[in-house]
């Protein structure tokens, strides 16, 4: 990925997700932040990972408040390296989640984790972070 | 929807000022005056007198400027007779009933907890136990979004944020040993669907144990806006499909279920997603009205609808706000069903509500002091004269409550009840020049919005068309930006914050994914031991209602008793009704 190219980040939930407003309020960060964003909402972690391939997006977010994230997690990463998706595409997951899961979905391969309460500055920041530590590994 | 006027003018034409009678004389009005003027032009100092008004800036708050003080100039033609009165008596501003409090204490009544069927009735005995005085049964996600245990998009959030129910069985399990002809439960099905379709496993459990529906008191939330604008969702239905599906709810429970609030108009949900505290009571009175109309339509007296009819609010962090806020929705629903709706029945005037304090001003920086947040919004609900009461827990943004946390909210309640005394009192802050001139702002606020909803064409059309998606989606962006400015400001996560804060040490709910298979398990049981015929054919009389406007309720209550299961159920209502693509909120 190269740095004249717009980021494109692919924002979705998993399938039964009530809560919305996280997903709204990073949108409107990440296209403040000249971020192209792919709104999918909620949908099945199969479906997720298929539009992650055909979007051809460098980021996936996953807004999750009501638990499952694990279980959930691991399934959508094996689906998007099933689909073939691209080496360098990184995985990013906010909301709301029990603490010590953070470092569990860390090591299933997410590259950053956000509270609800992540500013701007860090969640764009992180996305960067962790693009650069992709292209660079 | 409204068919020519709007609330607004209806009540301009009904309303007289005949009858007021100002508090103040004019002789005092004019000595506090002059007094006045030469207080501020002499003793107060000129950088205050410029910037006499100040504008809060807070988490879903309204933005009402404030003046420095206030005093009998702020409402110079006071009438107490016809804006306050005594507590139990038109407009009720000051409280539903004479004695409030001293009469009956406000309802206890803490959400349930995360976890299997068996689980959750135990967490419903401990704090029933622990003095507890009502149920409040969080469903967990697939519930809510009526989905089986066993379908795909349940994968790994069986038994997260509430308690999964598939059948009437759950049910059972649920409530056992718990006597639900004595306790009051609050079921808290969001949709009008997913109130179709859980509530009837409720009276189908209620019936296998041989207690009479007539017995049963409770409620249900069974709010439209609830299922297509506040929720996010892989699938919807129309929003004129889920009002009909809610006053098809109302019919049926209103005439077989006497004592079940049919209805919650659910602000708290709305105003939590992204509102202010005006708009979510605009909202909720809007579909309030809405609802109404319909059921005139339907051919039932409006007594006969609105008498069990209740309201759900948020309560956030700005405390005098809040107060006022309770009373200024109490006074404007008296006026509504008084003028709109003509009703007789004191009870069809009241705004009865249950309230919980804002998850949505709680951080995950220091969490303890959410403790103190959750304390002072629930004693702002009680001098708001609240009927029941919710308060939130300190680990709210780690996870859904655990025990511990969950039995501190109760204890909340408790401490203020047994010993802060505010309860002795009724409407202690009443009369003060301030929280009247607040009450009195914020109902014109609410009535205003009220008003655009109307002109739009009714709070259906403005879910259909997507206005309100977008309203709340500039709200919301508007409160980030504010946020990151730190225009609005939260001690511990962007004012005052800790340079490095310490991840504290609490217990937080953890998902079990053995409830999953448990369920499951269960499911594939019960799809082998019941009645074939009887689920086929009740699934298709529930598509038939759906098609030619049988009661749809009434076909739900036959299912739940073939056993059907909530996906089954949820199926049939698309499967005959058709989906809707949600507007977007970009």
């Amino acid at each position: 990925m190269t740095d004249s190219k717009k980021i494109r980040v692919l924002l979705a939930q998993f399938p039964l997700e009530t809560h919305t407003k996280g997903m709204i309020t990073v949108a409107g960060m990440l296209r403040d932040a000249g971020m192209e964003v792919v709104l999918l909402g909620n949908a099945l972690p199969a479906v997720i990972a298929r539009a992650a391939v055909q979007e051809d997006v460098d980021v996936v977010g996953i807004s999750s408040y009501c638990g499952g994230e694990l279980v959930l997690g691991e399934k959508l990463l094996a689906l998007a390296r099933e689909e073939g998706i691209r080496q360098d595409v990184v995985f990013i997951l906010g909301g709301i989640f029990p603490p010590d899961n953070a470092a569990g979905l860390m090591k299933l391969g997410f590259a950053a984790t956000f509270p609800p309460s992540a500013k701007a500055e860090e969640i764009v920041g992180g996305i960067k972070k962790a693009l650069a530590a992709k292209s660079a590994g | 929807m409204t068919e020519g006027k709007t609330t607004r003018q209806i009540l301009q034409e009904k309303e007289t000022s005949g009858n007021s009678v100002p508090l103040y004389n004019p002789a005092a009005l004019e000595k506090i005056k002059k007094d006045f003027d030469g207080w501020l032009k002499e003793t107060v100092a000129t950088a205050d007198r410029e910037n006499w008004t100040a504008t809060p800036h807070n988490i879903l708050g309204s933005e009402l400027p404030r003046e420095l003080i206030y005093s009998p100039l702020s409402n110079p033609g006071f009438d107490y007779l016809g804006r306050l009165a005594f507590s139990g008596q038109e407009p009720y501003t000051r409280g539903l009933h004479p004695n409030m409090y001293r009469g009956r204490t406000f309802t206890m009544r803490q959400l349930s907890g995360a976890g299997a069927p068996e689980y959750i009735n135990q967490r419903l005995k401990m704090l029933l136990g622990h003095g507890a005085t009502g149920i409040n049964l969080a469903l967990d996600v697939a519930t809510v979004q009526m989905f089986d245990s066993d379908e795909p998009e349940a994968l790994g959030q069986v038994g997260t944020v509430g308690v999964p129910i598939d059948s009437a069985d759950d049910m059972a399990v649920i409530f056992k040993e718990i006597p639900i002809d004595k306790i009051s439960a609050s079921i808290v099905t969001h949709y009008p669907r997913n109130t179709a379709i859980v509530f009837p496993m409720y009276l189908v459990m209620a019936e296998r144990r041989g207690v009479p529906w007539e017995k049963l008191a409770g409620s249900v939330q069974n709010d439209f806006i609830m299922e297509n604008l506040v929720r996010g969702a892989c699938e919807y239905i129309s929003p004129k499909d889920s009002f009909r599906i809610q006053c098809d709810n109302i019919e049926f429970i209103r005439e077989r279920v006497p004592r079940w609030n049919y209805v919650t108009l659910n602000g708290y949900n709305l105003r939590e997603f992204g509102t202010s505290g005006t708009t979510e009571m605009a909202v909720a009175l809007a579909n309030g009205i809405a609802t109404i109309e319909e059921m005139l339509r339907r051919g039932h007296d409006v007594d006969f609808v609105a008498a069990r009819l209740a309201f759900f609010w948020s309560l956030g962090s700005d405390f005098f706000e809040e107060v006022a806020r309770l009373r200024a929705v109490r006074r404007l629903w008296y006026r509504i069903m008084k003028h709109r709706f003509g009703a007789k029945n004191p009870r069809s005037m009241w705004m009865r509500c249950h309230v919980q304090t804002s998850g949505g001003s709680l951080t995950r920086e220091e969490p303890m002091n959410n403790i103190v947040r959750s304390a002072y919004q629930a004693l702002a609900a009680i001098l708001g004269g609240c009927q029941s009461l919710h308060v939130d827990s300190y680990d709210e943004a780690y996870s859904v409550p655990s025990e511990e946390s969950s039995l501190l909210g109760l204890r909340t309640q408790q401490i203020i009840e047994a010993e802060s005394q505010a309860t002795q009192v009724v409407d202690p802050l009443g009369g003060s020049f301030y929280v009247e001139k607040l009450t009195d702002e914020i109902e014109e606020k609410i009535l205003n919005e009220l008003d655009e909803i109307e002109q739009r064409g009714g709070i259906v059309e403005v879910v259909a068309d997507g206005w309100l998606h977008k309203k709340v989606a500039a709200y919301i962006e508007a409160q980030q930006k504010q946020l990151d400015e730190g225009r609005i400001k939260v001690v511990d996560r962007n004012y005052h914050r800790a340079a490095d804060p310490k991840m504290p040490e609490i217990a937080v709910h953890h998902y079990d994914e053995a409830t999953g298979q448990q369920m499951r398990d269960k499911l594939a049981a019960l799809r082998q031991r019941r009645n074939k015929n009887q689920v086929i054919k009740t699934l298709e009389a529930l598509k038939q209602a759906c098609r030619n406007d049988g009661n749809v309720f009434a076909a739900c209550v036959d299912c739940a008793r073939a056993d059907v299961t909530e996906g089954e159920m949820r199926r049939a209502f698309t499967d005959a009704m058709g989906t809707w693509s949600a507007p977007g909120y970009m």
